[in-house]
């Protein structure tokens, strides 16, 4: 078998990043290592072979982790991170990630002996494997699954529904959050928001400058608008990837990461506006982002749609580059996302159902990602958390 | 004749080709098929994918039939168009107008926009 | 006839490898660029498609995923036949531009198969994204095509080059190339319109293959986006005319180039969701391409 241990020591890593309530800090440490080791993640299960796991998931977000696993085909590897992970220790998971892929006796040893999965409990493909068996042996629910059920739809006809969960696994996605929706072909019918927590008792990594102010210890001006920056950048990132353009959404992640790494006030300033002139310039995106998210209740201003989000976001990172260097002491509690005690992501996760009502899935992620709440704002109370 | 021997070579070729990267995988993957469920984010399925999608650009395949149709008779008019003259032209345009103007009557019943 | 098959191949696979590698390097993050980061990666990604285990979803209709997939294939390989490569094509059939438009039109059903054949959500409604993106974008693509076959007075490839000696119909009707770009970023789900493989979808169509089903689907769609950039060069870019070179390395620079600008596109331009674009093409690009097709249709009058 020298081929196949040769392909597995050559072949490319493609992680699926799992982000648990407080491990935004980890997640950004391994986000920024892969991008130095040049490695693409993966969007589904079926694309991945390494799950990277940032912080320690409640029992909500474990189970999800653990059905996500299942679904990994082999060669695999499993790196789990605790939230207070230093730069070391996540090159070095890495690291020993990739010394699991390449083994090939292990990974065999491990296929062989992989247990069969939890589920689905009914192998009723096992004849001939060639498709259309199956269905019939089992009117209603075939493979233990039922059919799609009908119910009314917004147009006042009758048609399938599927319940489909979005998150909390799930790529550019806000990490503990699960929208459970009701789809009818790609349109959401009725969406519920819960949160899967982890575990209590942190601080918001993006707010942690303006908590830290608050409880009277020394911070410096520019520190804080450093982490807003990189807070509105890595949101940024989020957008620009659910929107379909993945080389502006590296590049703002890029940014995040240099200003995150302590680089310059200059250099970040100058390549943040040339980033910013890019976004803003771009007819196709204004377009496309142009009226989604815009509720339709009273009070809603047609101003608050996706794209203004985006535009107020690059506006404020612009801001907060420029302050870099203020070493006043930092006063107020204006955080990234609005004042940090009043946990202005509550408020944003209240309107979602509200907004995802109606919305194609295509604008639903881009409504969810132009909000981008941050769950670690409330995991303190365990209101929502299941 | 000898075109299409050909093409049936080329498409024997990608398919032993298709044939050899599945045979290749069978050797150096690990065994066995492994059963998984679709990928919900990390949840189950409560029922199957495969269901009556709900196609909200019905319309739009309607007004797309029509004018698909027109297509067909369009590639044989083309070789003839030069021939035939001004008449051809004519005529094809006259048709072709008709049918923007349903196209026009289908966007101003909004068949598409939707959301 | 064997060595024109056989070169006609290993053109293809040579182009494949190079679009997937420049698409790669383009991808690659910053940091890693600097290293030389991204073009080795479709090789890495080969070797690990190939060593993963076979997977399989719930119930999936396998038949139609496989089906799907080599169609996948075997639609840009076919639709390649009728393009002349300097000398003359693989098929030099008098209806070489019908028969291309019904090769790469078979790359819906591709789609639409291995969509539905998971018995998964994200790949259906990617599936379902791809269908409502050929209603939107194939109209004015017939019209481009029919355009250069009213121009040249025929359907056959080599009629056509022959007939853009002097001045290529990129210049002689520019709308039409214009639209044609457009429609084959569409039909090739690349880029700006790759929607139904959108991050938004978790990769969407493709999302549950995994192994060599994956790896096959990645070459297909390489090699769709190859052979819609190489059929440019006979309709629009004169083929192999030009300066020095022999007629099939002017093929290929040209068809590099516009495979180039194809790759470069999919970095330089955001995605395009159908619920907007549809109004535009109908509205927009179908009056003009069927302007074009009047302008060209009365300067062909005798």
């Amino acid at each position: 078998m020298g081929l196949s241990g040769w392909l597995m020591r050559w072949a490319s890593v493609r992680p699926l990043v799992v982000t648990g309530v407080y491990g935004t800090r980890t997640r950004l440490l391994v986000e920024a290592e892969m991008a130095r080791r040049g490695w693409a993640v993966a969007l589904s299960p079926g694309e991945a072979n390494l799950v990277v796991v940032c912080g320690v998931p409640g029992e909500g977000l474990a189970q999800a982790i653990r059905v996500v696993w299942e679904e990994v085909a082999g060669p695999r590897a499993l790196v789990e991170l605790l939230s207070d992970a230093t730069p070391d220790v996540v090159v070095a998971a890495l690291d020993g990630a990739v010394v699991a892929l390449a083994d090939e006796p292990g990974q065999r040893r491990a296929a062989a002996e992989r247990e069969p999965p939890s589920w689905p409990m009914d192998h009723g493909m096992d004849h001939g494997g060639m498709g259309h068996g199956g269905h019939e042996h089992h009117m209603g629910s075939p493979g233990g699954v039922a059919m799609a059920d009908r119910g009314p739809d917004r147009d006042g006809l009758k048609l399938d529904r599927l319940h489909v969960p979005l998150g909390p696994v799930l790529a550019d996605w806000p990490s503990g959050l699960v929208v459970e929706t009701v789809l009818q072909g790609d349109v959401i019918q009725q969406a519920t928001v819960h949160v899967v927590g982890g575990v209590a008792g942190g601080v918001s990594f993006w707010d942690e400058p303006w908590v830290a102010a608050l409880e009277g210890r020394p911070v410096t001006r520019g520190e804080a608008e450093r982490r807003r920056a990189a807070s509105h950048l890595d949101s940024i990132g989020r957008l620009l990837a659910v929107a379909g353009w993945p080389s502006a959404a590296m590049e703002a992640r890029w940014l995040r990461d240099r200003t995150l790494a302590g680089e310059s006030r200059a250099d970040l300033s100058r390549d943040h506006a040339r980033f910013a002139r890019r976004v803003r310039r771009s007819k196709i995106l204004a377009w496309m982002l142009r009226g989604v998210g815009t509720s339709a209740g009273p009070g809603a201003s047609p101003e608050e749609d996706v794209l203004s989000r985006l535009r107020r976001w690059l506006d404020r990172t612009g801001d907060a580059m420029s302050a870099l260097d203020d070493t006043t002491p930092l006063v107020g509690d204006d955080g990234p996302r609005g004042p940090v005690g009043e946990r202005p992501s509550a408020a944003a996760l209240a309107v979602l159902p509200r907004l995802l009502d109606g919305a194609e899935l295509a604008a639903a992620r881009l409504i969810v990602a132009g909000l981008d709440p941050d769950l670690d704002q409330l995991a303190q109370e365990p209101l929502h958390a299941v | 004749m000898q075109a299409f021997l050909a093409v049936l070579g080329l498409v024997a070729l990608v398919v032993v080709g298709a044939a050899g990267v599945y045979a290749v995988s069978l050797v150096v993957a690990p065994r066995g098929t492994l059963r998984v469920g679709p990928y919900l984010s990390g949840g189950r399925p409560r029922e199957h994918a495969l269901s009556r999608f709900h196609v909200r650009w019905y319309a739009v395949t309607l007004v797309f039939l029509a004018f698909d149709m027109e297509m067909i008779f369009m590639y044989p008019w083309a070789l003839v168009v030069a021939e035939v003259g001004g008449v051809a032209l004519v005529e094809m345009f006259a048709f072709l107008g008709l049918l923007m103007v349903g196209v026009v009557y289908a966007w101003r019943e909004g068949a598409f926009r939707w959301v | 006839m064997p060595s024109e098959v056989l070169g006609l191949a290993a053109a293809l696979a040579a182009l494949v490898w190079g679009a997937a590698a420049l698409d790669a390097r383009l991808g690659a993050s910053p940091q890693s660029r600097l290293v030389g980061g991204g073009v080795a990666r479709p090789w890495r990604e080969a070797a690990r498609l190939l060593v993963q285990q076979r997977r399989r979803t719930l119930l999936p209709d396998v038949l139609l995923t496989r089906i799907g997939v080599l169609t996948l294939l075997l639609a840009p390989v076919l639709a390649a036949t009728v393009l002349p490569l300097g000398g003359a094509p693989v098929a030099d059939l008098d209806v070489g531009v019908v028969w291309f438009n019904a090769m790469e039109v078979c790359v819906w059903a591709a789609l639409w198969l291995i969509g539905w054949g998971a018995n998964s959500v994200y790949p259906l409604i990617g599936a379902y994204r791809y269908v409502a993106q050929g209603l939107a974008y194939e109209l004015p693509h017939m019209f481009a095509l029919i355009t250069v076959a009213v121009g040249a007075g025929s359907l056959r490839m080599t009629d056509i080059v022959q007939a853009q000696h002097g001045l290529w119909y990129a210049v002689r009707m520019p709308v039409a190339f214009l639209v044609y770009l457009v429609s084959a970023l569409a039909m090739a789900f690349w880029g700006p319109m790759g929607q139904p493989l959108g991050r938004d979808l978790a990769g969407g169509v493709p999302a549950e293959l995994s192994g060599a089903d994956r790896l096959l689907f990645l070459a297909g769609r390489y090699a769709v986006l190859v052979v819609v950039a190489a059929a440019a060069v006979p309709l629009f870019l004169g083929g192999g005319a030009g300066p020095l070179l022999p007629a099939w390395a002017w093929t290929l620079v040209k068809t590099v180039a516009v495979l180039v600008l194809l790759v470069v596109a999919r970095h330089r331009l955001p995605a395009v969701r159908m619920d907007r674009f549809m109004g535009f093409s109908w509205l927009v690009l179908i009056p003009l391409t069927l302007a074009q097709l009047l302008v060209v249709g009365i300067v062909v009058l005798p």
